[in-house]
């Protein structure tokens, strides 16, 4: 089994696409591209591609990642070009490299994400209140935020996965900066992150770009180089 | 259009309105001399699946000199977004309002869409009425099976195109570019000019005072009497799409489309399909293999469907199935079958495509007595079916859907009874089987009759609502009694309002309009219909619907459609209705041997077949 991990970036209209849909639009891509696919066993064969974690509807990513297991050996940089022609609108392959097939899975290797948010205040506030409001939430030991999902409504402490949470001004907008815990072994979302922000600082949530930037595992390294 | 990006998060699916799917094109808005936006009066994943709009998206596409772009529907939440914060419709490609464009199409494929054309009109900003339609807004058009009688639409419609549109669609758009600069009038004379055009304000209609029309005639000059409908000669020459939009969303059908061919010879009598996409034409072989690995070279599906109105008629299904099955196994795709007749043979070709017998095989005898089979000219008795059925059990299938109709022209309670018996027949034929109990689930569902234009029973009445509920609690009840079977069936408030539409006149478009200013739109979805609203928008405008739905017409009355031309004759049709009354059948034509239906000698074409010619049928 040859496997080779492509990075890609997601936006455009694609940063409106599930998970799912993208699942199926690089299938697709690849069977264009004539990848010389493994497929899965069983009645329902489906080829082999395993992706890092799920974007959230509405964010972009800038180096968004999945697995390709192959049947035979190809150069990644000749994977990647035929792959490239064949993306849709807002899919942009970047880059490829040839990992072991017997690596441990993109998905279980991810402990965290890094994201930035960036948009505008309702009202304008000074940099010092900024600071203060946001140390305050960070301090307070427990985050709980509630969110809707398919069943009724779900209530965490958000806290443990906000690993770092910063902001800077940009062009009279503001830009979050937020590392969180992601992956099986527990998961922060940023609009959970927001939820708890929009309680106390002036700003609609919705309003604000997000972008997932980087993943990383647990010592650091960029999921990329794992 | 800033304001979307900032709606797109709030709603579900923002997938439905972002364009960018591959094989999508965006052209250059200025270098096209005329731009088309084709809206599907539905939302999205409905849309994209119907073949129609892939092929006019490529027949118009390829022009140098023209651009086509998608609308739909949008749902229920982004509809009422767009409304708060006065975002006009917009196309997919360009993201352009829908007014800005000089051509507004819309495909007209069922009745119960006609409220959401009204309502797409009024979310672009464009006048409902021609009348007030001024200055250089878009020129609205409709197409599609309802266009045969689009007369409670007429009103809104600048124009409607009757019949095939990979030819008359470039005529018409080749007309407004010639028309440029003229007035809106002169641009309407032109296009009423192209053969298969109707352009309702160029005619009157008259009511009798039983309130049937007495008579629809052009009121100017050079205005044809009768509209006949385009047709494409040879399908092998005309233009497929083998680079359709591959969408991102999971749509209904989504799958590479073979069009296997147009038209239907059955001749089934309740079925306006088999009339209006007369004569039955057929790709060739060699054209369907090609267009076939061009389609999935092209999107990648792992799934090919061959679509037509009756795939196992195809004269050579065998090779065309077993050609693709074993050019396509290694790459892992799927060839389906959606629309199979009821018999072994189609059961053994479903039996080629199908190695794992997950999914269930439907059959639609349409009526459970022989007699009333006869009467709607279906073709099938009950050694079909259950031999069918018999087939697919030795073949492996463990779950069935079979498909009917309740209130039929000539419909008792015996022949609704004679359901129920039919399906305990298949019950039995599971049990020698040796289909171990309970393994064998058999679906059943009812949808009611409803009479449509240009069919041998578009004189008849509906059944009374009252009546078809009847019908359907008795079938409920009886086959309560038989263990694995499942009884559903459509409501029969939706099937009276469409038969309100199929049949109706241009007096009904004041009821489309008061019912969509209650918020009548998307009434195919159940979520959306409101029959207590339509009950209300009749009684303010003080019309009856049961006027529409219940009349029996008399042969020699004026039909509010009889000035559109399928080209199927009438007397034909008078003589397959009282055939029908007599319980008489009619054969297929493809066996060579003319029913007379008029179609052959009015466009002077030959049913076309893909058999070589000392073939046997």
């Amino acid at each position: 089994m040859n496997r080779i991990r492509v990075a890609y970036r997601q936006d455009g209209p694609a940063r409106f696409v599930s998970h799912l849909d993208i699942l199926r639009a690089f299938e697709r891509a690849a069977r264009r591209a004539e990848l010389p696919l493994a497929y899965t066993e069983g009645f329902n064969p489906r080829p082999r591609l395993t992706f890092a974690a799920p974007l959230p509807v509405g964010m972009t990513g800038a180096q968004e990642l999945v697995d390709i297991d192959l049947t035979r050996d190809m150069l990644p940089e000749d994977l990647v070009a035929s792959l490239a022609n064949q993306m849709p609108g807002g899919l942009v392959v970047l880059k490829g490299r040839k990992v072991p097939a017997g690596g441990g899975a993109l998905m279980s290797l991810l402990d965290r994400a890094v994201y930035t948010a960036r948009g505008g205040l309702n009202e304008n506030t000074p940099a010092n209140e900024l600071d203060k409001r946001i140390e305050s939430l960070l301090n307070c030991g427990e985050v709980f935020v509630e969110r809707r999902t398919g069943k009724g409504f779900k209530r965490k402490d958000i806290r443990p996965g906000i690993r770092r949470l910063v902001w800077k001004s940009i062009a009279g907008e503001i830009e979050f900066l937020m590392e969180l815990q992601s992956g099986s072994r527990g998961n922060v979302r940023p609009d959970e992150v927001f939820i708890a922000l929009a309680e106390v600082l002036p700003l609609q949530p919705h309003r604000f770009m997000v972008c997932r930037t980087a993943m990383l595992a647990r010592d650091g390294r960029l999921l990329w180089d794992c | 259009m800033n304001g979307l990006a900032h709606v797109l998060p709030l709603v579900e699916k923002p997938g439905r309105y972002i364009g960018g799917e591959y094989n999508s094109v965006e052209k250059g808005w200025k270098e096209a001399e005329v731009r088309v936006a084709f809206a599907f009066p539905d939302i999205y994943e409905v849309g994209m699946s119907h073949l129609g709009l892939q092929i006019l998206y490529h027949v118009v596409n390829r022009r140098s000199d023209a651009l086509l772009e998608r609308v739909f529907a949008p749902w229920t939440d982004m509809e009422g977004e767009m409304r708060a914060r006065n975002l006009p419709l917009f196309a997919l490609e360009s993201r352009r309002p829908v007014r800005d464009f000089d051509v507004l199409a819309f495909t007209l494929q069922y009745e119960l869409s006609f409220s959401t054309v009204v309502n797409m009109l009024d979310l672009a900003g464009i006048p409902l009425w021609t009348r007030d339609r001024t200055g250089d807004g878009p020129i609205v058009i409709a197409g599609g099976p309802c266009a045969y009688n689009p007369e409670p639409l007429a009103p809104f419609l600048d124009a409607v195109f009757l019949g095939e549109g990979e030819e008359g669609f470039n005529h018409i758009l080749d007309a407004i570019i010639q028309n440029r600069g003229r007035s809106r009038e002169e641009t309407l004379v032109a296009l009423a000019a192209i053969p298969g055009v109707y352009v309702p304000y160029f005619y009157d209609v008259q009511y009798l005072s039983n309130g049937v029309v007495s008579q629809v005639v052009p009121n100017r000059p050079g205005v044809p009497n009768r509209v006949v409908k385009q047709i494409i000669g040879n399908l092998d020459e005309a233009p497929f799409p083998t680079r359709p939009i591959v969408p991102y969303l999971g749509v209904v059908h989504d799958r590479a489309m073979l069009e296997v061919f147009r038209g239907c010879t059955r001749g089934c009598r309740f079925c306006q399909a088999g009339a209006v996409y007369r004569p039955v034409r057929e790709r060739n072989l060699p054209t369907l293999m090609e267009q076939a690995r061009e389609l999935l070279r092209n999107t990648g599906y792992d799934e090919i469907s061959l679509t037509s109105l009756s795939t196992s008629d195809y004269s050579r299904i065998g090779p065309l199935v077993e050609g693709l099955v074993n050019r396509y196994a290694e790459q892992k795709i799927n060839v389906a079958l959606p629309s199979l007749r009821v018999d072994a043979f189609s059961v053994e070709l479903a039996g080629t495509v199908q190695k794992v017998r997950r999914s269930s095989l439907t059959f639609a005898p349409e009526a459970g007595s022989q007699r009333l089979r006869d009467v709607i000219n279906k073709g099938v008795t009950e050694e079909d079916l259950l031999a069918a059925v018999g087939a697919a059990f030795t073949a492996g299938w463990q779950r069935l859907k079979l498909y009917f109709m309740l209130g039929l022209p000539t419909e008792t309670l015996d022949d609704v009874e004679e359901i129920a018996r039919l399906t305990e027949g298949v019950f039995a034929k599971g049990r020698e089987a040796r289909i171990p109990r309970g393994r064998l689930k058999v679906a059943v569902s009812a949808s009611s009759f409803v009479p449509k234009p240009h069919t041998s029973f578009q004189w008849e009445p509906q059944a009374p609502m009252a009546e078809l509920r009847e019908r359907q609690s008795y079938l409920q009840r009886r086959l309560k009694g038989v263990r694995g079977s499942n009884f559903n069936w459509h409501e029969a408030e939706t099937s009276f309002l469409e038969a309100v539409f199929a049949r109706g006149d241009r007096r009904l478009a004041d009821v489309l309009v008061r019912a969509h200013a209650l918020g009548c739109r998307l009434d195919g979805w159940r979520e959306c219909f409101r029959y207590d609203l339509w009950r209300q928008a009749f009684e303010d405008t003080g019309i009856n619907p049961g006027d529409y739905a219940y009349r029996r017409y008399a042969y020699t009355d004026t039909l509010p459609w009889d000035h559109l031309d399928p080209g199927i004759g009438k007397q034909f049709l008078i003589l397959e209705h009282r055939r029908a009354m007599a319980g008489e059948t009619t054969h297929d034509c493809r066996r060579g041997v003319c029913t007379g239906c008029g179609l052959c000698p009015a466009f002077e074409v030959e049913p076309y077949t893909a058999r070589e010619p000392d073939e046997p049928y």
